[in-house]
């Protein structure tokens, strides 16, 4: 499935200078800050571009993968990210804010794909056979992991925010665990 | 599981573990050697197709969460540089302003 969703060689590349040169700015190396710099200006747009668009296509599997052949669930889906995607951006988002967005998008699209798919396994299965308890254990720890993805890149997006902006703010997460 | 045949009779024994060893019992002769040996191979032909289709799920799973990894990867590298070049510092798993900023 991933295949086409990967990034290219070259943005790896530089993703993986990017990390290396962050590590040694941050452990106080002057000069590795200055080329971060560098880098950031030069490369850090192209690869946005493609983590965004190697994200939607992401997004575009899941509902596909969660509507499961139905036009109207679709339709319905994508409007709701569409919305999501404009309350949190904002208005004139930075590329990176954008990227962030598309995060925390489709990180809640996956968290409900996850719990959707495994709902509805359970309706199947369930009265047919006994689950295997490490089968259950592998599935919460996939929702749960997926879950905490999708804080952190909520938290990760107020706290660039917060650099762009530079005032102070408080990130308040809600999870709702409990469907009525 | 095993069916044997002796001196043209069946008899049927199942393998059961008893701590780290396996123990072979007795479980009939003849006809019901024969129908328990089918029901038993029945089961077991079930259970594996159970747990095959539950590994195949596991694995949609996480070939789902695989599509997200890529570009969230990509974010959280670009997120650590900016903030880095900001001169944030993480503190005790906390990212602040350094004082030198």
């Amino acid at each position: 499935m991933p295949g086409a969703l990967e990034l290219s060689e070259d943005a790896r590349g530089r993703l993986t200078e990017l990390r290396a040169l962050s590590e040694k700015a941050e452990a106080g190396d002057k000069e590795a800050r200055k080329e971060l710099r560098r880098l950031l200006r030069a490369s850090s747009p192209e690869v946005i571009a493609e983590a965004s668009h190697i994200a939607r296509r992401a997004e575009w599997i899941l509902v596909k993968t969660i509507s499961a052949g139905k036009p109207l669930m679709q339709e319905a889906l994508q409007e709701r990210m569409h919305q999501m995607r404009a309350e949190i951006a904002g208005e004139n988002p930075t590329p990176l804010e954008v990227l962030l967005t598309e995060r925390v998008v489709a990180g809640w699209l996956l968290v409900e794909v996850l719990e959707g798919l495994i709902a509805a396994q359970y309706q199947r299965d369930v009265t047919a056979h006994r689950v295997a308890p490490t089968y259950v254990i592998q599935q919460s720890r996939i929702v749960e992991s997926a879950t905490r993805r999708y804080l952190a890149a909520i938290r990760e997006l107020a706290r660039v925010r917060k650099l762009q902006s530079g005032a102070p703010v408080q990130v308040n997460t809600q999870v709702n665990i409990l469907r009525g | 599981m095993t069916l044997e045949r002796r001196n043209g009779r069946l008899y049927y024994y199942r393998s059961v573990r008893d701590g780290e060893k396996v123990r072979k019992v007795y479980v009939g002769a003849g006809e019901v050697a024969r129908i328990c040996y089918e029901t038993d191979m029945l089961r077991r032909t079930d259970r594996r197709a159970h747990q095959e289709r539950e590994r195949t799920e596991l694995e949609r799973l996480e070939g789902l969460v695989a599509l997200v990894e890529e570009f969230s990867g990509a974010a959280k590298v670009l997120v650590i540089a900016h903030l880095v070049d900001a001169v944030y510092r993480k503190r005790k798993g906390e990212w602040r302003r350094a004082r030198s900023a």
